[in-house]
Formats: structure tokens, C-alpha cells, sequence
């Protein structure tokens, strides 16, 4: 992208394509160009650790498959005219030397930058020996070489000279918290995690012999689950964490050796020596140089660090209106925040772009399904060598033979890319011309390209369910690499399986259900608020329904964000602004006795006092909280002087003369978390603590602050907080959980106060504080939502949280269709990740509310009523409310799928002891047929 | 170290780290530390006198000033700053180190180091081994001759001493003359090959300042000014510290 000129909703976006060389709707990606290519070049996205070609694949799983040809290093662009070894050996004739680069000139309403980070470079930072020890590498070093896709396949090596290590160290906070020139202050977030995760992958990899230790500072797993794993990666796959900065690496033993000396302190201050095989260093995040000069072109502004200046209550606007941004470029983040921001990101374009909202979509239409073709089955199959991933094992021609002598089997083909565009063709002319009426096309797998091959053949006259598909890359030709007669006898096999099941196939009219356009959110605090506004700054009529007798929820205590902004002037602005939308109503002092329904048709009942009423609406957003924990220790509850998150902050607010009596304050961090009852971090209990202290501290600077704490998880750019923290002379005392402090009342001088006593770790010895007040970072806990949850049919996690339907792929979205989460019923956030949160969860529900209709997949139970004997077992089994009995007059009760909401697992078939259950498109006559036709070579 | 509690709180007093920060550029980042213990893992002198220089800066943020001007460990730090190198806070714990022998009274310090600081106080050579201006001379014109005669390819080689206006003006550890005479050769070589115009001081040519490790800031001061004057006087434009 060079330019975007205009304003928001009206830009022009210049955006220079690069030549690429190769034609892409004539590559067929077969890589017999890069096969043939003489010009080895280090392989960037191998991290350098191997090489490609000069005509190349990024990567194996790139979109579009296509190849390119690096110019900078091709022969046919440094001497002139020649080699073209690739264009002679193309088989698709896709080489084009002609092309030449091309601008394009856009027209668009907004603009996402989701441009991505650059992993330090630790070259030159002399101490770890990054430019001279040949076994020092960085994290993603290390993971391309944990790859299977990596320079040594997947096998566990070092670089020096291929043999498996059987010590690794990792080193944490290499170019982040440090203040060296060239590094960074702010922590990068995300190293803490995938340190543990590579130890842990490591180990997998090379059996439990392997020796694994990670030296870290602090411990940084704030985020959903993060603690579990730390702590099973210490407690069961016996992943070593050290907490200590190795000062530097040396090469151990003589010359010829390439192990690595590390030494480093011990918890009780003694210097030990340890010799490690390969050293990874856990390097940060950072902006590039290019980014920035982008930013500064397109006039977006950025913070001190490099990313892109946001504020926490409208965390993807950038500063130029119109241009949003999401992932690491907006700070240092992990998946599931960057994919909760991207979401959010596309809500702030929706909001923006909302009256253009379809002005430049095409319907698609298929060709009406000709109801004669059913009538004998004329079975089509098409086998795929897959460039050299099946081709390359399994004899492709021999099964393609094979295919034709199978019964019904009218037609047989055999394809370099069954999936190319162009072979889509080819099936739909095949299935015309031979009128096929059922196709089978033996391939990678199911899971990414049996959507592709439904729509093929329902362009083609066909019911999409009338295709089947054999396996035979993934459970065949990779898995029996080094048995090729085998594998192919096992393609035929699989071959057979299918063509014996696609003759039993029956065409499945789609399911489409009319779709509303309301929404419901569940609690009014900040995140139910801003899915609300985003959802009806679009249009549609929302409902908040809240509990409590006003709005607003715990953001009220959040006097400022960790970065200084004015909490209550945001949330009274937002209150203000949802009771004066037109499109939000708000039932207060309510409650949800009852929901039915499904995706698109939900009804519910809400409960006003006595007052009943009734909701219909297409989607839910759950945002109904969390609250903290009072705790039974540390004298809170039994001493006024011990008080909770912003009870003290409170409290001299409001008599601000106790400040000036006070001569010292602990905090102590981790109350009720990270313990085995309650084993999760409550994640921003530090930064609240950091903001406090910093807060009081500055105010009265002779005050002695105290923070006792695990670890400071002051994670990205809060680390500026803890920096500025112990500028001003806060101290900082770690404890450990076998070891906790010890609070008692004491009078000094005649004056009440509070004895605390804590081992600092550093020096051993106990220390007693004498302070005035201590307040408590208490965990944050669930409101204790079983009976929501139970009423939505939505799942809690092992804390009561609610659980999403995939943590990084879909962090807002429930297993259920049409309900979705935000905010701190999820897990505890900070306020600008519960708004971000909420934006997604709009960006969600949004793409459900605009639609006229849902079609939903239609493979679910049919209910055999003859048969069926009304005892319940599925509906006790079905874990989504998808099948009931109903009354059948005259029979009692009998089973009664639920269409909409049954997701075709079939539990309810296997529960059902009458046979009664059926699932479509899996019939037991359907998958019977298949095993019988495996065992009948 | 005293294995009863230390106690902290209550009114705030000032501690000496917080003198220590008010004579330091960014008050030394006496204050960031993290406690990781970088310091410590490169620190030569880590567990002597069972103390190392993450625990030294520890007890300073706790106000332990007695035990910290205290502890004889401040003497066995070299000065080195392989601590500050790898501190990701770039923490000068060697200055907070500097302060605390500063505490201590002239007479108690390191005989070793007190003996040396007070030879060089003895002549105006400022030699620790108390090598007058004349000796010096004596063996450096002595070597001199020595090497003109036996390489004949350094035949023309110099070693000047007082020379006015000379572009370099070259100090040396006394250790050298003294003990050693031929390995101060090396570098006459050098700067006899590159054509370079030197000269040692009759005044100040010792490079050795033991005042400095003592912590004796008015002897440190008074060793570095009589090497200054040495070289002003001559008119040299650059000063050579070879230390």
C-alpha cells in the first residue's frame, strides 16, 4: 500500500503489485519449476536455516498456492535472457516473463492495518553470541526447526551439526524489558507462553530424556488457561524454570566443541554452571522500519514505541478516522487477542460503512437440481496426485483403473490438482456430459476441500450431498511414505469404501430458517453497553438487559486506565449514549427466566419484578461480569485497615486527609489466584496495583509503598507502569505461595496498625513491614452463572468462566450458533480488552442479524416416530438442546429433532436403544455399506 | 548479616542509596532494579563474604546501610562493570559499591590500597611503586639505547620525555619500568612505525591511579590533575591513557 487519499468512507488506496511472474490461473503449484530451478536461495521463511529456489512456495500451506519468482535472484532477471528452466518444464505454461508491475487504484470506505510485527534481531547484542555461537538460536528459529515443514523435517537438531540435543535452554526477555540500545522496554506478551509451549512441544518430540530449562524474570501467563499450562509444564512434563537472567553465553570446552556455558544464580544466590547442547533466546516484538514509514505516510500516528497510538476505549481506531488497526501492530498482543481485535476491527468498518452495507454484493445462484438424475446412481470418481504428495507414493493411475471396475462407476479421471480452478471445470463438464449423479473424489482431505467439491457439483446440476470424498493423502500417501505398494492397495481399498457409500448417497434439501434481526444482550457494564452501541449504531434493535438498577458495572471503579485516561468520563459518556439511542432499549432490574429458540430465532423471557415479557431476537451476547473476591485472610473483613482492588483508592478520595496521615501502604498481589482452588491469574490485578501506588506515590512522595507479589505481570506496554514504579522508590518483595505473608494488628506509638512479615527472597531473611493500610488484589471470580448457563445451554469452564467454542479461532463465538461472550464472564480483562471483546462479539452477532435468512448445514438426526419408544435418552445425551420429546397424541411422547439447533454429531443416534435416530448423510445403511465394502478386497 | 527481621515502614527516612542516586546521572537506575540476578551470574566476586552484587543493591533498597558500608565485599569487587554490561536495567552498582568504600574512614580501608595511593602522593611521577621523575627517565633512555643498538631497523626509534608540543601525550603503569623495562617496548614500536609525535611527562607518566580503587576522591583528583598540567604545559593535544 503507498497512499490512501480521501476521508473515512470515501478513499482512494494505492496498492503496487509486485510481478510475480507466474500466471496464477494457469499454476497449478505441481513444483516442477522449483524442481527444475538451478538458483538455490536462503530460505526466509525457514529463518535462513535452508534454502528454496529462486521460483518458489513462501510456504506450504501459502494462499493462493501459487509459485513466484524471487527477481533479485532469479538468472533469467541477472543475466539477461537466460536459463528459463522453469518455462520449459512448466507443464501449465504458467511462466510469464512479460509482467510487469502494476498500480491499482482502489475505491474503499475504511482501511485495516493488521500489518504484523518483526521478531528482534539479537545480532550485535555481543553478551548471548548470537553472530558467533552457531547453537545460540532465536525462538523463531527454533520453531521452524520444530516444524515438519522446517529445515530438518520436524526432527529435533542443532545447527551446528545436526545432532539432537539433549539440554535446551531458553532465555526469556531477550530484546524486551531492557534498556540497551537497540532493545525495547515493554515486555513483548507473548514469550513467556510460547517458551513453555516449544519446551513442551520439544520434549514431545524428542521422548522425555530431553533436558529442558527456561531462565525468566517474571512468569507472564495472564491469559485464559495460561496458568494450568504453566503449571503442568513444570509439574508434568517436567519443563525446568529457572528464575534467573543468564548474564551471558559462552562456547564450552575446548575448540571443536560447540556447547554452550551458561551461569547463572541460583534461588539461594550461589553461582551455578550448567553446559547446554542449544541455547533458544526468547526474542520480543517490534515494529519495523517499514511499518513506521508507512504509518507516517498514510499520517497515523504512533507511541513511543513504534505501534500504532490507540486509546482504550476505541482500542482499533487509529488517529486518522477511518483507518483501524488490529494484532501486534497495536501493541504486543497473542492470537486469541489479535483475532478478538481483528473482529473488532471489522466491527468499526461495519459501524462506519453501515448504509453501504450490500451495495456491492452479488447474489450466487446454482442451476436448478434436475429431480430425473437420482434415479440409478452413475458414479463419477476423480483421483488427485496432488503435485508429489499422493502422486509421489501412491500409483495414482493404478487407482484411477481400479476406480472404473467398481459397480456403477460411469466415469474416472485422474488430476494433478483436483482442486485447481481449472479441474473444477473439468468435473462440472464431466458431470454433464456423462450425466454423473453421484461424484467421489479421492484426495487430501475432507476437513479443508469437501466445501469446495459441494459447490463444484452444484454448479454442475448436483445436490451438494450427493459427493463423497476418499482420504487419500492425509490417512494414506503421508502416513505410508515408505510403502508405496502398500499405500496404493490401501487407496483402491478407500476408493472402494466410498464409491460403495456414494451409491447409497441421497440428495439433502438445504435448511434455511428466517432469520431476526434483534439482538439480546445479557448485562449492562462497558462491554454489554459497547456491543449494544455497535449493534445499533448498524441499525439493529438491541435489548440490554441488566440486573442491577443502572448501568455501568465495575467499570465504575476504573477512576483511569493503566494508560491515564479518565475511566468515568468514558463510561458516563457511554451510558449516556446507549439510553439515548433510539435503537436500545434497556430493561433494568431484570432478569432472564427463559430462553427457546435457536440462531436467528431466539424467544426470550425476561423478568421486571413481577413483570413478565417476552423477547424475540436472532442473536445473544453474554456480558453479564464478574465480581472480586472477598477473601477470608490477611485480616480483610476482621480490620478496617485491610481493604480490597479500589476500596483504599476509594476511601481517600473521599477523605483525602487520611493520605496525608499515612506513612505506609502494602499491596499484596495474587489474593485467592493462582492458588490450587483457583488456579488462573486474574490478569490486570497488577497493572490496578502498579496505577494505585504509582498514584499515591505521587501524590506523597515521603510515602513507603509496599508490593508483595509472584510475579509483576505487567504485560506489554504496562511495563512502563512497573518501570515507573520503582522510579519512584516503590519496593517490590516477592513471596511464594508455601510461603505466605503474615498480616497481624500491632500498635505503634500508641497508634493502630498493621504488622506485616514476608521473606525477602533475595536476601533470605525476613522482613517486617509497618504500614497503615493494606490493600488486596483479590481474584476475580464468576458471578456464579450455572443457571445462565443451563438456561442458554452454553458451557462454563473448569472456573466458572464461560468457555468459547475455540480459544484463538473463535474467542467470541459459543459452540451454540447465535450466542456469543464478552467481557469478564469470559475471564478477568482489562477494560480496553473487555471493549475490544465486546466490538467482536458485535462483529459476530452483526454477520448472523443481517441476514434475511440462515441456511445451516443440514446433515442432522431424523427421528424414526415408529420406532421410536418416548424413553428420553437423547434428549438427556445431546449436549445441544437439539432433541426433546413432545407429545403425540394418542402414543404419549415421542423424539423430535430440534433442525436448527442439531449439529450432526450423533450422539443421540448411538444413545437411541430403539434404532430409532438416523443421521442424515451418515446413515447406518451408508456407513454399514462402507465398512463391509473395506473388508471385501 | 543479622538473621533478625528487617523492619521497614513507617515515616520515611532518607537512606544512603539515596545519596548514592543524587551523585549519579540518572541517579545511577539504582532504583529499576528487577532482581534477576544477571548481576550476579557474571559477577567474579559472587558469594565472597556470602554476598554478591544483587544482594549488595538489595540491601540498599531495604535501607540496610549498616550492614552495607559494613561488609569487607566492596573491596573485593573489581570494578570491572560486567554487572552494568548485562543489567537489562543498566544499574551502576559498581558507583553504589564506590560509595560504600567511601564510607569507611581512610585508615580502615585495604592496606594494600591505602600503601599504593600514598606512594603516588610521594613524587610528582604519581608512581604507585614510588618511582621518582629521574629513575624513570634513567631507564627509559637506558631501554632506549639498548633496543637502537641491538635491532638496527629501530635505530631511529625515540622515546621522548617532556618533548614540547608533541601531538600524544603517553602515560604508563609504573609496574613497567620497573619490573619489566622491555615490555614497554611494543608500543615505542608502534608509534614508531606509524610516525607518530609522543611523549611521556617527566611529571604524571604513571597511569596507575590506586587513589581511585580506594575511594579517595580528593588523592584520585590530585593524581589525574598532575598528568593534566604534565600535558597542558607541553602543549599536547591528546592524551594517551594506556591504563
Amino acid at each position: 500500500m503507498e497512499s490512501v487519499e480521501g476521508e473515512a468512507g470515501n478513499f482512494t488506496v494505492t496498492v503496487r503489485e509486485r510481478p510475480r511472474y507466474v500466471d496464477m490461473d494457469k499454476c497449478i503449484a505441481c513444483g516442477i519449476c522449483a524442481e527444475r530451478c538451478p538458483r538455490k536461495v536462503k530460505d526466509e521463511y525457514n529463518q535462513g536455516l535452508a534454502q528454496r529456489k529462486a521460483i518458489y512456495l513462501q510456504y506450504a500451506q501459502a494462499v493462493p498456492l501459487k509459485y513466484v519468482i524471487d527477481s533479485d535472484n532469479c538468472i533469467y532477471f541477472k543475466k539477461k535472457g537466460r536459463c528459463r528452466a522453469c518455462e520449459k518444464y512448466c507443464p501449465a505454461g504458467a511462466i510469464d516473463f512479460t509482467q510487469r508491475e502494476k498500480i491499482h487504484k482502489i475505491k474503499v470506505g475504511s482501511v485495516v492495518l493488521s500489518t504484523g510485527f518483526k521478531s528482534f534481531n539479537p545480532s550485535g547484542y555481543d553478551i548471548y553470541g548470537y553472530d558467533s555461537l552457531p547453537n545460540v538460536i532465536t525462538s523463531m528459529e527454533f520453531e521452524r526447526i520444530l516444524s515438519s515443514s522446517g529445515p530438518f523435517h520436524g526432527h529435533l537438531q542443532r545447527p551446528s551439526d545436526n545432532e539432537p540435543p539433549q539440554k535446551i535452554a531458553w532465555l526469556q526477555c531477550i530484546g524486551s524489558r531492557d534498556l540497551h540500545a537497540g532493545c525495547h522496554e515493554y515486555c513483548s506478551s507473548v514469550c513467556c507462553m510460547y517458551a513453555i509451549k516449544e519446551a513442551i512441544i520439544a520434549k514431545e518430540h524428542a521422548g522425555n530424556d530431553l533436558d529442558t530449562a527456561i531462565f525468566f524474570m517474571d512468569m507472564r501467563t495472564p491469559g485464559k488457561g495460561f496458568d494450568r499450562y504453566y503449571d503442568r509444564a513444570g509439574k508434568e512434563a517436567g519443563v525446568r524454570f529457572i528464575r534467573s537472567r543468564v548474564h551471558s553465553i559462552e562456547r564450552a570446552g575446548g575448540p571443536g566443541s560447540d556447547d554452550l556455558k551458561i551461569i547463572y544464580v541460583n534461588k539461594d544466590g550461589r553461582r551455578i554452571e550448567e553446559v547446554f547442547n542449544l541455547v533458544v533466546l526468547s526474542t520480543g516484538i517490534e515494529i519495523s522500519e517499514e511499518m513506521r514509514k508507512l504509518a507516517q505516510d498514510l499520517g497515523i500516528e504512533l507511541d513511543i514505541h513504534g505501534f500504532a497510538k490507540t486509546s482504550s476505549f476505541t482500542p482499533v481506531a487509529t488517529s486518522r478516522p477511518g483507518i483501524f488497526a488490529c494484532g501486534a501492530f497495536a501493541g504486543p498482543k497473542d492470537i486469541p487477542q489479535s483475532v478478538m481485535e481483528s473482529s473488532a476491527a471489522s466491527s468499526a468498518c461495519s459501524v462506519l460503512l453501515a448504509d453501504s452495507r450490500n451495495t456491492l454484493t452479488q447474489e450466487k445462484t446454482y442451476p436448478p437440481e434436475d429431480p430425473i438424475i437420482y434415479e440409478e446412481p452413475r458414479i463419477g470418481v476423480f483421483v488427485c496426485h496432488c503435485g508429489i504428495n499422493i502422486g509421489g507414493v501412491v500409483d495414482v493411475p493404478a487407482v484411477r483403473d481400479y476406480a472404473e471396475t467398481l459397480p456403477n462407476v460411469v466415469y474416472v479421471a485422474d488430476n494433478m490438482f483436483t482442486c485447481s480452478q481449472d479441474t473444477q471445470g473439468l468435473i462440472r463438464d464431466a458431470v454433464k456430459k456423462n450425466r454423473l449423479n453421484r461424484v467421489v473424489v479421492a484426495a487430501c482431505t475432507p476437513r479443508t476441500h469437501e466445501p469446495l467439491f459441494q459447490e463444484t457439483i452444484r454448479d454442475g446440476g448436483l445436490n451438494p450431498y450427493l459427493f463423497e470424498f476418499a482420504n487419500i493423502r492425509d490417512q494414506d500417501a503421508w502416513v505410508h511414505q515408505k510403502e508405496p505398494e502398500k499405500a496404493t492397495e490401501k487407496a483402491k481399498d478407500m476408493v472402494r469404501m466410498s464409491v460403495t457409500k456414494a451409491a447409497l448417497l441421497e440428495p439433502i434439501e438445504p435448511l434455511l430458517l428466517e432469520n431476526r434481526h434483534e439482538a439480546l444482550i445479557i448485562g449492562g457494564g462497558a462491554a454489554g453497553m459497547t456491543a449494544a452501541l455497535d449493534l445499533a449504531d448498524q441499525g439493529f434493535k438491541t435489548f440490554i438487559v441488566e440486573q442491577n438498577q443502572k448501568l455501568g458495572g465495575h467499570a465504575k471503579h476504573v477512576k483511569r486506565t493503566w494508560k491515564g485516561e479518565d475511566g468515568r468520563a468514558f463510561l458516563s459518556d457511554l451510558i449516556g449514549r446507549v439510553q439515548a439511542h433510539k435503537q436500545i432499549e434497556v430493561l433494568l432490574d431484570a432478569e432472564i427466566s427463559h430462553v427457546s429458540g435457536f440462531i436467528g430465532n431466539f424467544k426470550t423471557t425476561v423478568m421486571t419484578g413481577s413483570a413478565k415479557r417476552e423477547i424475540e431476537h436472532g442473536i445473544i451476547i453474554l456480558a453479564v461480569g464478574a465480581e472480586p473476591l472477598k477473601p477470608d485472610e490477611y485480616l480483610y473483613g476482621q480490620n478496617e485497615r485491610v481493604m480490597k482492588w479500589h476500596e483504599l483508592e476509594e476511601l481517600f478520595e473521599k477523605e483525602p486527609e487520611r493520605l496525608e496521615q499515612t506513612e505506609a501502604i502494602a499491596f499484596i498481589q495474587c489474593v485467592g489466584s493462582r492458588e490450587p482452588e483457583r488456579p488462573y491469574c486474574s490478569k490486570f490485578c497488577c497493572t490496578s496495583s502498579l496505577q494505585q501506588s504509582i498514584d499515591f506515590k505521587t501524590r506523597k512522595p515521603d510515602l513507603n509503598v509496599y508490593i508483595l507479589y509472584r510475579d509483576i505481570r505487567a504485560y506489554g506496554q504496562r511495563e512502563q507502569l512497573y518501570k515507573k514504579a520503582r522510579e519512584l522508590g516503590i519496593i517490590f518483595i516477592r513471596y511464594s505461595l508455601d510461603e505466605k505473608p503474615l498480616v497481624e494488628r500491632t500498635l505503634i506509638d500508641g497508634k493502630d496498625k498493621l504488622k506485616i512479615t514476608v521473606r525477602d527472597q533475595i536476601l533470605g531473611i525476613p522482613v517486617e513491614l509497618r504500614v497503615d493500610y493494606l490493600n488486596l488484589a483479590t481474584a476475580i471470580i464468576p458471578k456464579g452463572d450455572e443457571k445462565l448457563a443451563k438456561i442458554l445451554k452454553v458451557p462454563l469452564n473448569e472456573d466458572g468462566f464461560f468457555l468459547e467454542a475455540h480459544m484463538k479461532l473463535r474467542p467470541v463465538d459459543f459452540a451454540t450458533d447465535g450466542i456469543f461472550v464478552c467481557g469478564l464472564a469470559h475471564y478477568p480483562k482489562p477494560l480496553e480488552e473487555s471493549i475490544v471483546q465486546a466490538k467482536a462479539a458485535a462483529a459476530r452477532a452483526a454477520s448472523v442479524l443481517i441476514k434475511d435468512s440462515v441456511e445451516v448445514e443440514p446433515t442432522i438426526s431424523v427421528v424414526d416416530q415408529g420406532k421410536c419408544i418416548g424413553c428420553g435418552l437423547c434428549e438427556i445425551s445431546c449436549p445441544f438442546g437439539a432433541i426433546h420429546l413432545v407429545r403425540v397424541t394418542g402414543q404419549g411422547y415421542r423424539a423430535e429433532n430440534i433442525s436448527a439447533l442439531c449439529k450432526g454429531c450423533g450422539i443421540c443416534a448411538a444413545a437411541c436403544p430403539q434404532k430409532a435416530i438416523d443421521m442424515k448423510h451418515f446413515r447406518d445403511r451408508q456407513i454399514l455399506a462402507m465398512i463391509e465394502a473395506g473388508g471385501s478386497r | 548479616m543479622a538473621e533478625q527481621a528487617i523492619k521497614l515502614g513507617g515515616k520515611r527516612k532518607s537512606i544512603f542509596i539515596d545519596k548514592v542516586k543524587k551523585l549519579l546521572p540518572e541517579g545511577g537506575n539504582l532504583n529499576l532494579c528487577l532482581t534477576c540476578g544477571a548481576c550476579s551470574s557474571g559477577c567474579p566476586a559472587t558469594g565472597l563474604e556470602n554476598m554478591d552484587p544483587r544482594k549488595f543493591l538489595r540491601m540498599a533498597a531495604l535501607g540496610l546501610d549498616e550492614e552495607l558500608t559494613s561488609t569487607p565485599w566492596i573491596w573485593m569487587c573489581t570494578m570491572c562493570y560486567r554487572c552494568v554490561y548485562a543489567c537489562p536495567m543498566k544499574i551502576d552498582i559498581p558507583a553504589l559499591v564506590y560509595a560504600a568504600r567511601a564510607s569507611w574512614p581512610r585508615e580502615k580501608r585495604p592496606k594494600g590500597l591505602v600503601g599504593s595511593c600514598d606512594m603516588a602522593l610521594r613524587n610528582m611521577s604519581r608512581s604507585a611503586m614510588g618511582t621518582p621523575p629521574e629513575d624513570f627517565a634513567f631507564v627509559v633512555g637506558d631501554v632506549l639505547e639498548e633496543y637502537r643498538e641491538a635491532q638496527p631497523e629501530f635505530k631511529e626509534m625515540k622515546a621522548p620525555i617532556d618533548k614540547k608540543g608533541a601531538h600524544f601525550f603517553l602515560n604508563q603503569n609504573s609496574r613497567e619500568p620497573v619490573t619489566e623495562p622491555d615490555e614497554m617496548v611494543p608500543l615505542w614500536k608502534i608509534l614508531h612505525l606509524v610516525g607518530a609525535d609522543w611523549t611521556y611527562g617527566s611529571k604524571g607518566w604513571a597511569a596507575e591511579n590506586y587513589c581511585m580503587f580506594l575511594a579517595d576522591d580528593d588523592s584520585w583528583k590530585k593524581i589525574i590533575e598532575t598528568s593534566i598540567d604534565a600535558a597542558k604545559e607541553l602543549g599536547c593535544k591528546v592524551f594517551l591513557n594506556t591504563e
